[in-house]
């Protein structure tokens, strides 16, 4: 070997150093950093880094790499990141690497081994995206329909105790087949008092109260049969409730970000959506309704497009599309929010990802997203959103429409008032505008007019069309000739010009000559200058100015040479006589201040007062548009163009042609052959039950969520909601809870917590806190304050002592000032659909529990109830009593009771002292409203 | 530094799904709490400090934010052929929010300070007393001139969609170190900057990581922090009503045998009981003896750098301070009178706040940082029509270069780093976006950015999305 290398050519030589840059160290570079997004799994815009020929092929937009020519070639310019493409996109490879890349080009870009020019083994092509789609269409779980499994039967280990009551349902059957697979035996039933206490969290998100407690209690002592008697009753009387619609409105709420108001907005413009809460009560009788899921679905994507029309009741639904942030008015960021919010949202599908790039794992590509993106830049909010419900007649209604009328008419006199001053001011500066036309001031830097002695500043708006009109008239107008005569002039000739013209004119010149006015007024005035000569003609418009501006009054029958003169310079809409409608156009800085706040009482007035009319956030139709893809998400750089339609994953159909693709887009979703979408709702529903869901990414349904815990399960309950249960979220609630697997106990047995700590097999139910809105309801609830008929309308401030009565779903949300006590309590950002609510456990929860405004006076008016109810306050053992009912639902323990008594007994002195303002039963009420079973569910 | 390993602030199971975090992290944390984690619950507080990702060399954060865009030209980037142009316009003039017009020298006085001999203009003369702790970034730059998106790049890393702050960012991947203090804080004298809390949000994080807006222009402490004390009960009183609680709570735990959520909440009962007096104590200046407080200054600017020190040296991990509500350092006009003013405000207290992080030993593992959203233009800025300003007296904005500086925390310090062009306009010299400040601020906290995600909406979030790159350079 040696001897070979001795006599080794220099070409030879050069060869093996070229081998020797690119085995060790071009080829790891180009697998390190290039290949995962350019190679044969993907190839990002059409180019692959992983053979020499692709290489030189290039990408969609032609060849990256010239050998020799470092300077110029694109794969270069791409990495040093100097223009516009910068890659890779994550971290700019260090200068050794460029370096390397410089050289190998710069040497030829030589490439050995496989994938160079002598590799006779073609590369194997690129997964194409058709490719990936068939891939996962077939492979994926969530991407086939779900079907009918049989439920499986419990084996012979199963608890004997359990196994008839779990052998019903099929829900039971499949998670008890699951748990004894794992050698895992489910929770006993919880205890009846448990069992209520859940059951009416759980589907109204109140606390029971204690009598209904107790009567429950009393008809489960009865043993199972009646137990689960007493139970269905329950179940169904809650299911029908407003409350139950209230309660899951809100979780619905949370999917469709919703908020009160728009988000940041440039200065102090208004940033709130006045009538957000239409859609949130909307959203809360549709529950109530039991409105079919896809129906429920359709309204809110497309409610204005379904033939024959729905009742404009229902045009609130489509607030789900309207209610999110507004981006500061970027269209393509309001978009992307209803793109994510429909694909996410309603499909457990992340497709937003796709806004720049082919989605890199789902099968999603750019086109797929801005297929759906022309669907939304074909839709629009109208100027003014529709009635779609009148306030009751009565007063109120008509004190509203007299309000309106006085404020709309206030508008009206203040534009009066600003035309008259406008006009006004300029005929009374009309020869300062002639005088400007023909002798421009000097302008400063910004280009601005400088203010006349007096104060008054010429507005550009006036003076363009006077100019126009005195630069193109002749010197044979008969009103304008002396002035366009002499315009051109120097003061020294004017004299000579205005002879010339006069004695042009003749001895008694003909009217159609010169009009008989203005040569009254030359030879009056006698005019020695250009100044001289405006203010003449200054003076002819004021003869013709309109009343409103000092002008004479009109004559009905007047002189020819009058009305000549009064069309030229005096009529509304001559250049100095603006017309009424353009008023605002010269209006000063404070006259428009007033009018946008007198406009801004107008729009309150009818936003907010009580008696007005109640509107829907519509999305409507515009123009049909497709869109193009955005290179890398970019509006500046268009790619091709896209037609509308579904994306792939959903079959790919075009949508109408005529419209924006809407009600196509919502039926394609609630389709029965889509997969994804009843999967979501199920496992949805399933989560917020059972405290976990069947998929533990309730909004992932895609290739990196995880598997589902119990596919059987989730397919065929899926699949019997929609053929069973015909899409009825009532009835899915009920096979639910219902369940043998929710009915269990929440105690964490020690072989569960070994064996399933997360409880993935639902051998256990799951203890969950309280979200803020059951908190806070239950505060209200317990302090009597709570009033079950006050609901709907205008948001309430849920911080407000007022606002005791209403529960917290009626609260009014600023997205852009969301509470810190209410951020605290992990409510759900209202920025992005949000399927399931992180849980935290931090201690200003518990400061909120000990020092909020809002606990301390729940625990008075706690207090304040209990010794209403019980009328006579003298025995503290009935006090206490009443106060644990109250609280708790239930009656207290022997030793809690002696517990408190105690307690009492040490306070009393205590409310002799400064402390008497929140006395000795108001703070065992708060000590009791501040306990982990308040705030917990077991 | 070492830190003990603390408990994940998310159930194991929601740790898995939605972090990057290696499975060092994970493990680590798993092991302290191996078969307790029921599932729909949380382990541990939000808040538990947890190890960084490699040895860190700052623990904590102070940006000091002089919000609206202070100009590089007039405090730590000297342009001297600016005088040369007074006046005229000069040759490479760049767009900005609003026109611009002929050069503005800048009105102040420069000054050479300390054995490096960083030049800084006469309107910071305390801070100039520092300069050879000072890490001076002349070639920053950011994406456009306005400062709404401005601010949000800054602080969230993305101009405009909603992403989580860098403090969110931060106590999501460290947690704090004093349980009984927020550990973001973000203080902002008589109301919110404009983007208003969107500057310090959660976004899609747990909303314990949003920072606690504390308005520091109130001066009693009960007004600065939230529910910081009962609106009633003095404090014996209320602890013998918390006692009766506990009780309560425990009989209700006896009775549901082991179950870490209830034990979590039990204890952070007890949290939030010393929060209350430590908090208290924390925000509370007056505690701090008349020297200091003369030091500091007796005002907003002064009050404020002390919480910020006090909050510190108790273990907060990230602290913000704003110089006002609005844009206050946005001197298009009067640049002179205004810029001079706002300096003066608090020159003094950022001098102060430096003697102490020294005096304290501190300053170490505290990384300070003082800049704004962009900076500002060499050239005049042209009055537009309809403001009432008749003399260009002004600069605009400027986000195609600016400056930053940063003391402690492991920066090089007496440093000056990049340069803008001969005028001052662009940055020129090893620029530096805002995305690699970002990435480097996290490794010197210990955080790889590009490790420090978390799973939202199907993808893997990070506060510098796919950009950033760690500046090696700046560590000492």
């Amino acid at each position: 070997m040696i001897g070979f290398a001795a006599v080794a050519t220099a070409a030879e030589a050069t060869s093996q150093e070229h081998e020797a840059l690119f085995e060790s160290r071009v080829r790891p570079l180009l697998a390190a950093k290039c290949q995962s997004c350019h190679g044969d799994k993907v190839a990002e815009a059409g180019l692959r880094l992983d053979s020499r020929r692709s290489l030189l092929t290039g990408s969609d937009s032609g060849p990256v790499l010239v050998p020799g020519e470092a300077a110029t070639s694109k794969l270069l310019l791409a990495v040093r990141q100097t223009g516009d493409l910068a890659m890779p996109p994550d971290e700019k490879l260090s200068p050794e690497e460029i370096a390397t890349l410089e050289t190998w080009v710069t040497a030829g870009a030589p490439w050995s081994g496989p994938g160079g020019d002598d590799d006779a083994s073609p590369p194997t092509p690129a997964a194409t995206m058709d490719e990936r789609l068939a891939t996962s269409l077939k492979n994926h779980w969530a991407f086939t329909p779900p079907g009918r499994h049989p439920a499986p039967d419990l084996p012979a280990a199963f608890d004997p105790s359990l196994k008839g009551a779990w052998s019903a349902a099929t829900i039971d059957r499949f998670v008890g087949a699951r748990l004894a697979d794992a050698q895992l035996q489910p929770s006993p039933e919880a205890t009846a008092r448990d069992l209520f206490r859940r059951l009416s969290f759980d589907l109204t998100g109140l606390p029971p109260s204690a009598d209904e407690a107790d009567a429950f209690c009393a008809a489960a002592a009865g043993g199972p049969a009646a137990t689960d008697a007493a139970f269905r009753v329950a179940v169904d009387r809650l299911l029908a409730s407003r409350e139950h619609a209230e309660h899951w409105g809100r979780k619905w709420l949370d999917l469709a970000r919703y908020a009160d108001t728009m988000g940041y907005v440039i200065g102090d413009a208004d940033n709130r959506y006045p009538f957000a809460w239409t859609y949130r009560d909307w959203v809360i009788d549709a529950l109530q309704r039991d409105l079919p899921y896809d129906r429920f679905v359709t309204l809110q994507l497309a409610a204005d497009r379904i033939e024959p029309p729905v009742p404009r009741s229902d045009l609130a639904a489509l607030g789900f599309l309207t209610v999110g942030r507004t981006f500061l008015g970027n269209a393509h960021d309001i978009i992307d929010d209803r793109i994510d919010l429909v694909t996410r949202g309603l499909l457990g599908l992340t497709v937003a990802c796709a806004r720049c790039h082919d989605h890199k794992y789902e099968p999603v590509t750019a086109a797929d997203y801005y297929a759906l993106h022309g669907i939304f830049a074909s839709c629009a909010i109208p100027k003014e959103l529709p009635i779609v419900g009148d306030s009751p007649p009565g007063p109120e209604a008509e004190a509203f429409t007299a309000k309106l009328a006085e404020l709309e008419a206030a508008v009206t006199t203040h534009e009066t008032a600003v035309y008259a001053r406008a006009i006004r001011e300029a005929v009374a500066h009309a020869a300062d505008y002639f005088f400007e036309t023909a002798r421009p001031t000097p302008r400063a830097a910004d280009n601005r007019l400088p203010a006349l002695a007096d104060g008054y500043e010429l507005e550009q708006f006036l003076l363009d069309p006077l100019k126009e009109l005195l630069d193109k008239a002749e010197p044979s107008h008969p009103i304008l000739g002396a002035w366009a005569a002499a315009r051109g002039t120097p003061d020294t000739e004017v004299v000579a010009v205005l002879t010339a013209v006069r004695n042009a004119w003749g001895q008694s010149p003909d009217p159609a000559v010169v009009n008989p006015l203005v040569l009254q007024e030359l030879l009056s005035a006698q005019p020695t200058t250009l100044r001289q000569l405006a203010e003449a003609y200054a003076r002819l418009v004021a003869r013709v100015a309109p009343e409103a501006a000092g002008g004479p009054a009109a004559q009905a029958e007047e002189p020819a040479e009058l009305a000549a003169l009064r069309a030229l310079v005096g009529a509304e809409g001559t250049p100095l006589v603006v017309a009424r409608g353009r008023a605002m156009k010269v209006a000063t800085r404070d006259e428009r201040a007033e009018r946008q706040k007198r406009k801004k009482a107008v729009a309150a007035h009818r936003n907010e007062a009580a008696g007005s009319p109640l509107r829907a956030m519509v999305l409507l139709d515009n123009s049909p548009v497709d869109s193009h893809v955005f290179l890398r998400g970019n509006p500046g750089k268009p790619g091709e163009k896209v037609e509308r339609r579904l994306p792939k994953l959903l079959g790919g159909a075009a949508v109408a042609r005529d419209s924006s693709g809407r009600l196509d887009l919502a039926r394609a979703i609630v389709a029965p052959t889509n997969p994804l979408a009843p999967r979501m709702i199920v496992n949805w529903a399933w989560t917020h039950h059972m405290g976990r869901g069947l998929v533990d990414t309730p909004g992932d349904l895609g290739l990196r969520g995880e598997l589902p815990t119990h596919p059987h399960l989730l397919d065929d309950l899926a699949r019997r909601f929609v053929d069973e249960g015909q899409w009825s979220l009532r009835w899915l609630h009920r096979e639910i809870v219902t369940s043998r697997v929710w009915r269990q106990s929440s105690v964490i047995r020690d072989d569960l917590a070994d064996r399933d700590p997360d409880n993935r097999l639902f051998g256990r139910a799951n203890r969950r806190r309280l979200d803020w809105e059951a908190w806070r309801d239950s505060m209200l609830a317990a302090a009597g304050t709570l009033d079950l008929a006050h609901r709907g309308g205008r948001g309430i401030d849920p911080l407000a002592e007022a606002a005791m009565n209403t529960r917290s779903v009626y609260g009014r949300l600023d997205r852009q000032n969301v509470p810190g006590i209410l951020r605290i309590f992990d409510i759900a950002n209202p920025d992005t659909a949000v399927h399931v609510r992180t849980k935290t456990t931090v201690p200003q929860q518990s400061l909120a529990v000990l020092n909020a405004p809002l606990v301390v006076a729940a625990a008075r008016q706690v207090a304040t109830r209990v010794d209403h109810e019980i009328g006579d306050t003298s025995k503290n053992d009935v006090r206490i009593v009443a106060l644990w009912r109250a609280v708790l639902a239930r009656s207290p323990s022997g030793d809690e009771q002696a517990a408190a008594a105690t307690w009492l007994a040490e306070e009393t002195p205590r409310d002799e002292s400064d402390q008497a303002t929140f006395t000795r039963w108001d703070r065992l009420a708060q000590a009791l409203l501040a306990t982990a079973e308040f705030q917990f569910v077991d | 530094m070492t830190w003990n390993n603390h408990p994940l602030p998310l159930s194991r199971r929601e740790a898995l799904v939605r972090t990057g975090m290696g499975l060092g992290w994970l493990g680590a944390a798993s092991l302290l709490q191996p078969e307790s984690a029921s599932a729909a619950s949380v382990a541990a507080t939000a808040m538990a400090p947890r190890p960084p990702h490699f040895p860190a060399r700052a623990r904590a954060v102070i940006h000091i934010f002089a919000n609206g865009g202070p100009s590089h030209l007039d405090t730590f980037d000297r342009k001297v052929s600016l005088e040369q142009y007074a006046g005229r316009e000069i040759p490479n003039k760049l767009a900005t929010e609003r026109q611009t017009g002929a050069a503005l020298p800048s009105p102040f006085a420069f000054a050479r300070h300390g054995e490096s001999g960083l030049e800084v203009s006469e309107l910071f003369p305390h801070v100039a007393r520092h300069a050879d702790r000072l890490l001076v970034v002349r070639s920053m730059h950011a994406d456009v001139p306005n400062h709404e998106p401005s601010l949000m790049l800054m602080n969230c890393g993305d101009p405009r969609l909603v992403r989580p702050s860098a403090g969110a960012w931060v106590t999501y991947g460290l947690g704090t170190e004093n349980q009984n203090l927020p550990g973001f804080v973000a203080m902002c004298p008589g109301g919110y900057p404009i983007k208003d809390t969107e500057n310090w949000r959660n976004a899609f994080l747990p909303g314990a990581y949003q920072g606690t807006y504390i308005d520091t222009k109130k001066t009693r402490v009960e007004d600065l922090v939230e529910y910081v004390r009962h609106p009633v009960l003095d404090r014996d009183t209320q602890r013998r009503q918390l006692d009766l609680t506990a009780t309560l709570d425990r009989r209700h735990l006896e009775a549901r045998q082991h179950d870490p959520q209830l034990e979590a909440r039990l204890a952070s009962m007890e949290l939030a009981w010393r929060m209350q007096s430590e908090a208290t104590e924390a925000f509370d200046v007056s505690r701090e003896p008349q020297h200091v407080l003369d030091r500091y200054g007796d005002d907003v600017q002064g009050r404020q750098m002390l919480i910020a020190r006090r909050l510190v040296e108790r273990g907060v991990r990230y602290v913000q301070l704003w110089h006002g509500a609005g844009q206050p350092w946005d001197s298009h006009e009067h640049i002179e009178k205004n810029h001079r003013q706002l300096a003066g405000e608090c020159d003094r207290a950022i001098g102060a706040l430096l003697d102490d992080l020294v005096g304290l030993g501190l300053l170490d593992t505290t990384l300070v940082l003082w800049g704004g959203e962009f900076g500002r233009t060499p050239t005049v800025e042209l009055p537009t029509a309809g403001t009432d300003v008749k003399e260009p007296s002004g600069r605009d904005h400027n986000h195609h270069g600016f400056t930053v500086w940063m003391a402690g925390g492991g920066v090089k310090a007496g440093t000056v780093y990049g340069a803008t062009d001969e005028l001052g306009f662009k940055a020129v010299e090893k620029p530096v976006h805002v995305h690699d400040l970002q990435a480097t601020m996290l490794h010197l906290l210990g955080l790889d950015h590009t490790k420090l995600t978390y799973r939202h909406s199907g993808r893997d979030f990070r506060l510098t999305d796919v950009h950033g790159r760690v500046i090696t350079d700046w560590l000492a």
